[in-house]
């Protein structure tokens, strides 16, 4: 029972921070109708940005989030309006193929510039934890990722809810067409989306930096998190990558716990695949969608 | 016919090749690279260029031929004729359950499918015992039934026969009956199922030969290098680079992945084995040891997959019907 | 008792929550040309859909040559005779045109040399001969249409149903599509085809079933069907004026 309780525990803090990255992609497939298979990559560089914010600057990854929000921002803005905008009418496989390559470029740039040492950001609360009664551990980076996680969602949650642009977006993610009828200018929801989407990447990759090896590859095996994450919620669906989340999350905790930690990946894909198969609109997604 | 003819002479002309290099073992090395990719971008480009089902995850097959194939040789030195027909028994295992489950899904959704069944197999292969785990399959000096694993000679025949097969197939395949639905399916997939076409038939069809002829590669990989690990055939970098070729060439033609492997495959060899470095470094441009020769040596090797991926955003962005989609005739 | 090709019986479709079509039943005989009309939304799509296997009905039967077709697959159910086109066309956009009707003739052959030569045949009957090296994404819509037809045709269907192949067009395509559609039922093909133009409905069908929200109208000949003070105000009414 007690194993039970810490990994369902552990599961859904870390699960939290996975939610912020499945909703960054689920942000850009709902608008563009692209699967980014650069979104771990960009959260490699979220990364690194916290390692050296930190070593460098100084400032705790926490804080920094406060410069990696806009600057990764302002970078998935760009990559969307110099790249993706160009394939957005191409057929999927293309789309994917260009997301692929533009990860490769981040991966490897990374790799020649930072080498392939894994770094590791040791702050005074990395093995710090909180004690529970009843003898459950919370590991104090994985608290505050993820109670910054819920911050972030709720303000974005807020965003797309009640201001214009979080409107037009969602408009956007509901019909291309129709929202560019309406005069809702699409391409700019593009970009927009992009962005935050990349904005929320890095924000996880920061948020995980503190607990995790720093290495150039380290995104790919969020990758393919993320796009689970996704399926499961819906693709598409920002609210549903937040469950789904929490799903993988205590799900990879489950079966560390009583499987084998190293089959914890093959049993997320198992399900991935369960998922599309039985439920291809996702667990929350309406039916009849395609 | 007039293709058949082509691919007989070019098979001549390659296989006379190593006639006259027989000396170099690196220029033989970088051939049997170039047909082993020309030939595995071929066979994918069976089922992705025809019937458009791009598959992200052909490394499974090409590991499933080469694990089944070492492990039968280290553990019994079995014919390796057999392990290479054990080899594509369980390829087409493996595909017919990727069938069932990913040619329901279509779009997005079949990519990310294709890549979590090669996932779960890599992840399979690398946590069982009986397949070496993290450590791979060493085959240690066995005689393998008279064969000269020293000399490079069996195995670029061997690539190049599959690959002469692969063609040869494809080009029958475009002059079929077959070969017209997997266009058709590629193009739309409604209108070719309302129109009497058997999708998941004839996708599983084009899987089965696929995954088939990308075993028998993964076989001789394994036997020619003597040495496996998960992150050498079953990687999810190898099935980006098979679908790269192909891409590079012109996705859905005859020589486009010929094409995409004899540009792709040195290029990523020169820079693998520093060659790039070396010119530099003799030619007096850049000093050995200063800070930036150290550099170079130290990581340029690392440069090949940033060179594809520069390589892929421009080839999907300026050239997406790959170096023979300029010079097909336009319609 | 005559012998029905198509009963369509107490067919409903929902999706979720939604009912596309409900309960509906009619009968086309053979040789007929039989019209399915109403407003845009009425669920004429959704039935040519649960009848050609696209996505099966929820509830209801339906009967083709005297065999249940509900669970078939598309694909089957071109083998057993019948076969639909598109409202958005749907061409095998690389592909030649000469390519696309060859892929519908392979329904019926296995040879090339063959299906080549029912190909030509179909395509002269449509009037796209001088077309057959073009590539079919290349062609203006009504040529696709005509496409799409010559394409089914060269399945050799029983019947055909036809999702408003006159859509888009103007008068004088309309006109030569309708004497296309005339010839085929000649030569003893049923047609059921959904317009939205009642004037090319009323002027070609025998017989006529009107949907209007999912569920059957009207049914009956031309002049029974204009003179339906349903009918006129369904149409009428939700403005969809044709």
């Amino acid at each position: 029972m007690l194993l039970f309780l810490q990994a369902l525990l552990s599961g859904t803090l870390t699960g939290g921070v996975y939610a912020l990255a499945g909703i960054g992609m689920s942000l850009v497939f709902g608008v563009m109708n692209i699967s980014n298979f650069a979104h771990g990559d960009l959260m490699m560089l979220g990364m690194y940005f916290a390692y050296f914010a930190f070593t460098l600057l100084h400032i705790d990854p926490y804080v920094s989030l406060v410069l990696i929000m806009p600057t990764a921002f302002l970078f998935g803005f760009l990559m969307e309006k110099v790249f993706i905008s160009r394939v957005i009418h191409h057929p999927h496989q293309n789309q994917i193929l260009l997301t692929v390559g533009l990860g490769l470029i981040m991966s490897n740039t990374a790799l020649l510039v930072f080498t392939s040492d894994p770094k590791i950001l040791t702050t005074t609360y990395s093995s710090s934890a909180f004690n529970l009664p009843g003898g459950i551990y919370l590991s104090v980076p994985l608290v505050i990722s993820f109670l910054i996680t819920c911050g972030i969602t709720a303000i974005l949650s807020l965003f797309l809810l009640k201001t214009r642009t979080g409107m037009a977006l969602r408009a956007t993610s509901q019909n291309r067409e129709a929202a560019q009828l309406m005069g809702i200018n699409v391409a700019k929801m593009s970009g927009i989306a992009f962005g935050i989407g990349t904005a929320l990447a890095a924000t996880a990759g920061a948020l995980i930096a503190p607990t995790y090896y720093i290495h150039p590859l380290a995104g790919h095996s969020f990758l393919l998190k993320a796009f689970t994450i996704c399926v499961l919620g819906g693709l598409g669906s920002v609210a549903g990558a937040g469950v789904g989340g929490l799903i993988i999350g205590v799900v990879e905790a489950m079966s560390s716990t009583y499987i084998s930690s190293d089959w914890k990946d093959v049993v997320v894909f198992v399900l991935f695949l369960a998922v599309l198969l039985l439920r291809p609109q996702g667990l929350f997604g309406k039916k009849g969608e395609q | 016919m007039k293709q058949i003819v082509l691919i007989v002479i070019l098979a001549a002309v390659a296989a006379a090749v190593p006639l006259f290099v027989g000396e170099s073992p690196y220029f033989m090395g970088i051939m049997i690279s170039v047909l082993m990719m020309a030939a595995l971008s071929s066979a994918w480009n069976l089922l992705g260029g025809y019937a458009g089902q791009y598959s992200f995850g052909h490394a499974a097959y090409f590991g499933a031929g080469a694990y089944t194939t070492m492990i039968l040789i280290s553990l019994f030195n079995l014919n390796p004729i057999l392990c290479i027909v054990a080899g594509m028994v369980v390829a087409c295992i493996i595909a017919l359950i990727t069938g069932s489950i990913v040619f329901r899904l279509r779009g997005h959704y079949f990519a990310l499918a294709s890549i979590a069944v090669a996932e779960i197999v890599r992840l399979s292969v690398l946590n069982f015992e009986f397949t070496g785990g993290a450590q791979g399959i060493l085959l240690s000096d066995v005689s393998l039934w008279g064969l000269d694993l020293n000399s490079k000679n069996p195995f670029y025949y061997g690539m190049l026969l599959v690959l002469v097969i692969t063609l040869a197939i494809t080009a029958q395949l475009r002059k079929s009956k077959t070969g017209f639905y997997l266009q058709a399916i590629r193009e739309d997939q409604d209108a070719a199922a309302s129109l009497g076409i058997n999708l998941a038939f004839y996708k599983n069809k084009a899987l089965l030969i696929s995954a088939v002829l990308t075993s028998v590669l993964g076989s001789l990989y394994g036997v020619y290098i003597r040495f496996i690990d998960t992150s050498a055939v079953l990687d999810l970098k190898l099935s980006i680079e098979i679908i790269l070729t192909a891409i590079i060439g012109g996705v859905g033609t005859l020589w486009g992945p010929v094409v995409g492997a004899l540009l792709l495959v040195p290029l990523a060899e020169m820079l693998r084995s520093n060659y790039l470095g070396d010119v530099l470094v003799n030619a007096g441009l850049v000093s050995e040891t200063s800070a930036f020769g150290l550099f170079l040596k130290e990581n340029l090797a690392h440069a090949h997959v940033l060179v594809y991926g520069i390589i892929t955003v421009l080839c999907i962005l300026y050239l997406p019907k790959g170096i023979l989609g300029l010079f097909r005739r336009v319609k | 008792m005559i012998q029905h090709l198509l009963h369509i019986s107490h067919v409903s479709k929902h999706f979720g929550g939604n009912v596309a079509v409900s309960d509906v039943s009619f009968s086309v005989d053979e040789k007929q040309i039989f019209g399915l009309i109403g407003p845009n939304g009425a669920g004429k799509t959704t039935l040519f859909n649960c009848i050609t296997g696209f996505f099966p009905a929820t509830y209801g039967d339906v009967i083709f040559d005297n065999k249940k077709i509900n669970s078939l697959r598309p694909d089957e159910v071109c083998h057993l005779g019948m076969v639909r086109t598109w409202q958005r066309v749907k061409p095998l956009g690389n592909l030649t045109v000469l390519e696309n009707v060859m892929v519908g003739a392979f329904c019926i052959t296995n040879s090339i040399r063959e299906a080549e030569a029912i190909a030509q045949e179909n395509l002269q009957s449509v009037g796209l001969t001088e077309y057959v090296g073009k590539s079919a994404g290349s062609l203006p819509i009504g040529l696709k249409k005509k496409l799409e037809l010559a394409r089914v045709l060269a399945t050799h269907p029983k019947m055909l149903l036809l999702d408003e192949i006159c859509g888009g067009l103007n008068y004088t395509e309309t006109g030569s599509i309708l004497d296309i559609i005339r010839s085929v039922r000649e030569k003893g093909a049923t047609i059921v085809f959904i317009e939205h133009d009642m004037k090319a409905v009323t002027s070609i069908c025998d017989r006529i079933v009107v949907l209007n929200s999912g569920v059957k109208l009207a049914e009956g000949t031309p002049e029974e069907i204009t003179n339906n003070p349903d009918v006129i105000a369904a149409y009428l009414g939700g403005g969809h004026h044709a």
